[in-house]
C-alpha cells in the first residue's frame, strides 16, 4: 500500500498542466474552494457575453448550480439558459435544483428558478417542469405567480399535449381572478400568445371579465396594458352603456407616454365606434386627433409607424385629423423616409379651407435638394389640385413656376401630372401646361411613365402641338424598342392624330407602326390592340371610328390610392401591429410555426405538381396549336364572325366574339369549380394530390391555352387552401 | 493568474477547503435520505433525485461537500461527470433488494475502473437494515464482490437511515481514511 501511496502522491505532483483557457475555468470550476469556484464562474459568463465558446464547461458548471449564493445561482442560470441546447441531455442534472429552487422560502429565487427552467427550452426537462410548474402557479407570492404564467407558454411551445393534459390552460383562465393586477396582466398575455400559437381562441371575454380588465388596466405596467388592451379589442358589446364604459375606461390610457398604449387604446375605441350614435362618434373622433398628433413627437422609426397607421385610419375616418394639418408638416431633420410619408398623410387632409397653407408649404419642399422627394412633392401637387377645385389654378401656376426654375429636377413626374391635370381639367388649364409640353422633345424623357403620359398628351391635344409630324416620326421611328406601356400609348396617339389631323406624313407613321405592331412586336396586347385598330380603320364609317376612338375617358376624381374595403377592414382590425407598417394583413406574412415540417413537405409536394403541370400545359399548347394559327388569322375569322353575326359592324362582331370567347372559358371555369367542390376535402397532403390528377382531367377538352393557366392557377391556389387545411388539422391533433 | 495565486493564498491561510464524497447507488437505496440524515439529524421526505443535490457539513474540523447524485438508469451515466477530485464514495445499497444486487455490482465495478477514482476510499452502506429481511453486512459485501477489491481502502457497514444507525460509524472510518491519504 505504501509504495503505491508514494507513487501516486508523486504523479499527481508532476502533472503536467494542461494549457488553454477552458482547461484553466475547469480546473477552478472543480476547486475545493467555494470562493475560487465562484470567481470561475464570474470569469466564464464573462468570457460568455463576450462571445467566446464555454460551452465545454457545461457539465463543470453545473456542478455549482446547487449552492444558497443568490449571486452564483444567476451566474449558473445564465449559462444555462445559453447553453442548454447544446447539452441537452446533460441538462436534466439540473432539474432536482430547480425543483428544489421553486420551494425556496425566498420567492426571488421560486420565481428565478421557474423563469429559468421555462427558459431551458429542451425537450429532456418539459416531463419535470410540471410539477415546479404548478405550484409556483399556485404560489402565495404574486411575483412568482406572474413568472410562472408567462412560463405556461413557453411549456405549450415545447409540449402542447402535456400543457393542456395537465390543466395549465384552467389555471391560466382561473388567474383572471387573481387579486393581484400584474397576475392578471401576464395571464392575459399569456393565454393570448397561446391563442395565437394554438390558432384557437382561447380566451372568451364576457362582460364579467371585461369588467375585471378595465379596473385591471389603469394599475399594471405598460406592457401589461398592451396586452390587455390587445384582449380587450376581441369583445363584442352587447349594449351602449358597456361600449360607454369601455370608452370612458380606456380614453385615460391615450395619455400613456407610450406609443404602443396609445396605439391600442385608439384600436379599442375605433373597434366600438360602429356602435355608438354619429354624433358621439363625431366626439370620439375629436379626442383621438391630439393623441395621434402627440404620436409625432416619438423617434422616427416610431413616427414612422405611427403615419403608416393614421394613413390607415385615415381612410376609414377622413375627417378625424381635419384641424391638424400643420402638425404633419416636414421638419428639416427628418429622415427621408418619414419626410415622404408625412407628404401623403398631408394630402390627404386638404380640404379647401387649409388647401393654400398646404399649397405654400408643398412649394417649399419643392426647393430641396432630394430628388425623390421634389419628384413625390411634384406629385403630390398634382393630387391636390386633382382633389380641389379651388386651388387647381394656383397649384398648376406653381407646378409651371416649377417647370421653369427646376426643370431638370421635375420634369419627368410633372408630365404624369399634366397629363392627370389634362384629364380633371379637359381644358381650363390647357394654355399654361401646354407650353410645357409643346417645348419638349421625345428625347427629353427617360422614364416609361412619362414617356407614356408624354404621348397621351400629344395624341389627345395634337392641335396644339407645333412640329407635331417631326415628333411623331421620331415616335415612329423608336417604336419596336419601346416599353410595352409606351407602345400602346404610341398606338393609340398615332390613330387618334390620324382621325383628327390627318397628314399624308402621319398616314404613313401610322402604317408603318401598324406594320410593325402586328409583324414585329411579341407583346400579344400591343399586337392584339394594333389588329382591332386596324380593323376599325378598314371600316368606312368614319364617324364610327371617330366614336370609338376619340370617345372621352371619364373624367379623373382622385389620383390618391385607397385601400380596397376588405383589406382596410383587415388593416383596421391589425392597427399597432406589424401588418399595419406593411400594409398587408399578418397571415400574408407570418406563418404559424407548428406548421413549420408540414410545410417543407408540402412545398416539396408542391413543387412536384406544378412541374407537372407545367408538362401538361406544354404538350397541350403543341396541340392546340393549330387551332391556335386560324384564331389568329384575322380575315377568316373576320368572315366567320362577320357571318355569324347579323350586326354589320366591326364593333358588333369584336362584342359578340368577345363575349362567346369569354362565355366559352366561363362554362369551362365553372366545370372546374365544380369538379373541384365535388373533391372531398383534403385532409392529408396524399389526397390533396389525388384532388389534383383527378381535377385536371377535364382540362384537355378545354378548348385555348388560356384556361389551361387559369387551371395551374387555380390547381396552386387550390394546393395552397389544401395545404392550410392540413396544418389545421395537424394543429387539431395536438 | 489571479486564480492561481488565490488558490495558494486560501491554502497558506487555511481557507476553508472542501472535501468532495460522492453518495452513489441504485435507485430508490436511500442516498438522499442518508445525506439529510447526516446534515440534518432529520428524516425528510424525499423524492426521486433527477440530478443531484449537494450539502456541506462540518465534520470534525472539516468541511465536506456531500454530493448526492441520482440513481435512476437514465442519470447513472453522468455520474462519471463528478468523478473528478473526489476523495471518496459512499456507494448505498438497499439490502431487501436482492434481485437488484447484481446491477448494483455491476454498476459499483464499472464505476471503481474509472482512472479518475483511482485514489478514492469506498464506503458501502447496507442499507434499510430495520426492514425484516434485510441482508447482512457481509452478505452484501459477498455478493458485490467486494473483496475482489485490490489496492483501495474500503469498507462496509450495515446502516438504516431513518434509524440514524451506522451512519457516523461509517462516516468517522471515511475520515480517518482521508486524513491519512491528504494529510490534514
Amino acid at each position: 500500500m505504501g509504495a503505491g501511496h508514494l507513487e501516486r502522491k508523486l504523479r499527481r505532483m508532476f502533472k503536467i498542466p494542461v494549457k488553454g483557457e477552458n482547461s484553466e475555468f475547469r480546473s477552478g470550476l472543480v476547486s475545493q474552494y467555494s470562493d475560487e469556484r465562484k470567481d470561475t464562474i464570474q470569469r466564464v459568463i464573462a468570457a460568455m457575453t463576450v462571445g467566446k465558446d464555454v460551452s465545454s464547461l457545461f457539465p463543470d458548471i453545473l456542478k455549482n448550480i446547487a449552492t444558497h449564493d443568490l449571486e452564483q445561482k444567476k451566474l449558473v442560470y445564465l449559462y444555462l439558459m445559453n447553453y442548454a441546447k447544446t447539452n441537452p441531455e446533460l441538462c436534466i442534472l439540473a432539474t432536482n435544483t430547480f425543483v428544489q429552487d421553486a420551494e425556496d422560502p425566498n420567492p426571488l429565487v421560486r420565481a428565478l428558478a421557474i423563469r429559468t427552467m421555462g427558459c431551458i427550452r429542451v425537450n429532456e426537462m418539459v416531463d419535470y417542469l410540471a410539477i415546479p410548474l404548478k405550484r409556483t402557479l399556485e404560489d402565495d407570492n404574486p411575483y412568482v405567480r406572474k413568472t410562472a404564467a408567462i412560463c405556461v407558454v413557453k411549456m405549450f411551445a415545447l409540449n402542447t399535449k402535456l400543457c393542456v393534459e395537465q390543466g395549465f390552460l384552467d389555471t391560466l383562465l382561473s388567474m383572471l381572478n387573481d387579486s393581484n393586477q400584474m397576475v392578471v396582466a401576464n395571464a392575459i398575455s399569456a393565454l393570448l400568445e397561446i391563442s395565437k400559437m394554438g390558432g384557437s381562441q382561447l380566451l372568451n371575454i364576457d362582460s364579467r371579465i371585461m369588467k375585471k380588465l378595465l379596473i385591471t388596466l389603469n394599475e399594471c405596467t405598460e406592457w401589461g396594458r398592451i396586452s390587455i388592451l390587445t384582449a380587450m379589442e376581441n369583445f363584442d358589446t352587447s349594449d351602449v352603456t358597456e361600449v360607454d364604459h369601455i370608452i370612458e375606461k380606456v380614453t385615460p390610457q391615450l395619455q400613456h407616454e407610450n406609443p404602443a398604449v396609445v396605439l391600442s387604446s385608439i384600436k379599442v375605441i375605433l373597434k366600438q365606434m360602429d356602435k355608438v350614435s354619429n354624433d358621439q362618434r363625431e366626439r370620439l373622433l375629436r379626442r383621438l386627433a391630439s393623441p395621434l398628433c402627440s404620436l409625432l413627437s416619438n423617434p422616427p422609426e416610431i413616427q414612422y409607424v405611427a403615419l403608416r397607421n393614421i394613413r390607415i385610419i385615415l381612410e376609414k375616418y377622413p375627417h378625424i385629423l381635419s384641424n391638424d394639418l400643420q402638425a404633419f408638416f416636414v421638419k428639416y431633420n427628418d429622415p427621408l423616409y418619414l419626410k415622404l410619408e408625412k407628404i401623403d398623410i398631408l394630402v390627404r387632409l386638404a380640404n379647401a379651407g387649409n388647401a393654400a397653407l398646404l399649397l405654400a408649404e408643398l412649394r417649399e419642399y419643392a426647393m430641396e435638394v432630394d430628388i425623390e422627394l421634389v419628384n413625390r412633392v411634384v406629385n403630390v401637387i398634382g393630387q391636390l389640385a386633382i382633389k380641389i377645385t379651388e386651388i387647381s389654378k394656383k397649384a398648376v401656376d406653381v407646378l409651371y413656376e416649377l417647370y421653369l426654375n427646376r426643370s431638370s429636377y421635375v420634369l419627368e413626374q410633372l408630365v404624369i401630372v399634366i397629363q392627370n391635370i389634362l384629364r380633371r381639367y379637359p381644358k381650363k388649364y390647357l394654355p399654361t401646361v401646354i407650353t410645357i409640353i409643346a417645348d419638349l422633345n421625345f428625347d427629353d424623357l427617360s422614364n416609361t411613365e412619362s414617356l407614356a403620359s408624354y404621348i397621351w398628351i400629344i395624341g389627345q391635344y395634337s392641335k396644339e402641338i407645333p412640329h407635331l409630324e417631326d415628333k411623331l416620326e421620331i415616335m415612329a421611328l423608336q417604336f419596336k424598342e419601346l416599353e410595352p406601356l409606351v407602345q400602346a400609348a404610341a398606338l393609340t396617339a398615332i390613330v387618334k392624330i390620324n382621325l383628327t389631323k390627318s397628314t399624308p406624313k402621319t398616314r404613313q407613321f401610322l402604317q408603318k407602326i401598324l406594320n410593325e405592331a402586328t409583324t414585329e412586336i411579341e407583346n400579344a396586347d400591343i399586337r392584339d390592340k394594333a389588329y382591332i385598330y386596324w380593323r376599325i380603320l378598314s371600316t368606312d364609317d368614319e364617324e364610327l371610328q371617330k366614336s370609338i376612338v376619340l370617345k372621352r375617358l371619364p373624367v379623373l376624381e382622385s389620383t390618391i390610392d385607397t385601400f380596397s374595403p376588405l383589406l382596410l377592414k383587415q388593416l383596421i382590425s391589425e392597427i399597432s401591429n406589424l401588418g399595419s407598417v406593411y400594409y398587408k394583413p399578418a397571415v400574408t406574412f407570418i406563418k404559424p410555426k407548428a406548421e413549420n415540417e408540414a410545410l417543407v413537405n408540402n412545398a416539396t409536394l408542391q413543387s412536384k405538381k406544378l412541374e407537372e403541370l407545367q408538362q401538361m400545359a406544354k404538350s397541350e399548347i403543341v396541340n392546340n396549336a393549330v387551332k391556335a394559327e386560324t384564331l389568329l388569322d384575322f380575315d377568316d375569322s373576320e368572315e366567320n364572325q362577320d357571318s355569324a353575326a347579323p350586326v354589320d359592324t366591326p364593333m358588333g362582331s369584336i362584342g359578340i366574339g368577345a363575349t362567346t370567347g369569354a362565355a366559352n372559358i366561363l362554362d369551362e371555369l365553372s366545370d372546374l369549380f365544380s369538379g373541384m367542390t365535388t373533391q372531398p376535402q383534403p385532409g392529408t397532403t396524399s389526397s390533396a394530390i389525388a384532388s389534383t390528377s383527378t381535377s385536371t382531367s377535364p382540362s384537355p377538352a378545354a378548348g385555348s391555352t388560356s384556361n389551361l393557366f387559369e387551371l395551374i392557377n387555380q390547381q396552386k391556389h387550390k394546393t395552397i387552401t389544401g395545404s392550410s387545411t392540413t396544418h389545421d388539422d395537424l394543429l387539431n391533433l395536438f | 493568474m489571479g486564480n492561481v495565486f488565490s488558490s495558494i493564498f486560501s491554502k497558506l491561510w487555511g481557507g476553508s477547503k472542501e472535501i468532495r464524497i460522492l453518495i452513489l447507488g441504485l435507485d430508490g437505496a436511500g442516498k438522499t435520505t442518508i445525506l439529510y440524515k447526516m446534515q440534518l439529524g432529520e428524516v425528510v421526505k424525499t423524492k426521486p433525485t433527477i440530478g443531484f443535490n449537494v450539502e456541506t457539513l462540518k465534520y470534525k474540523n472539516i468541511s465536506i461537500n456531500m454530493w448526492d447524485l441520482g440513481g435512476q438508469t437514465s442519470i447513472r451515466p453522468y455520474w462519471r461527470c463528478y468523478y473528478a477530485d473526489t476523495a471518496a464514495v459512499i456507494f448505498v445499497v438497499d439490502s431487501t433488494d436482492k434481485d437488484r444486487l447484481d446491477v448494483a455490482k455491476k454498476e459499483l465495478h464499472t464505476m471503481l475502473k474509472e482512472d479518475e477514482l483511482s485514489d478514492s476510499a469506498l464506503l458501502v452502506f447496507a442499507n434499510k437494515q430495520d426492514q425484516p429481511g434485510a441482508m447482512t453486512a457481509s452478505e452484501v459485501s459477498k455478493a458485490l464482490g467486494l473483496a475482489e477489491l485490490k489496492d483501495r481502502s474500503w469498507s462496509i457497514v450495515a446502516s438504516s437511515a431513518v434509524k440514524g444507525e451506522g451512519l457516523t460509524e461509517g462516516l468517522d472510518w471515511l475520515i480517518d481514511v482521508i486524513r491519512e491519504e491528504q494529510e490534514l
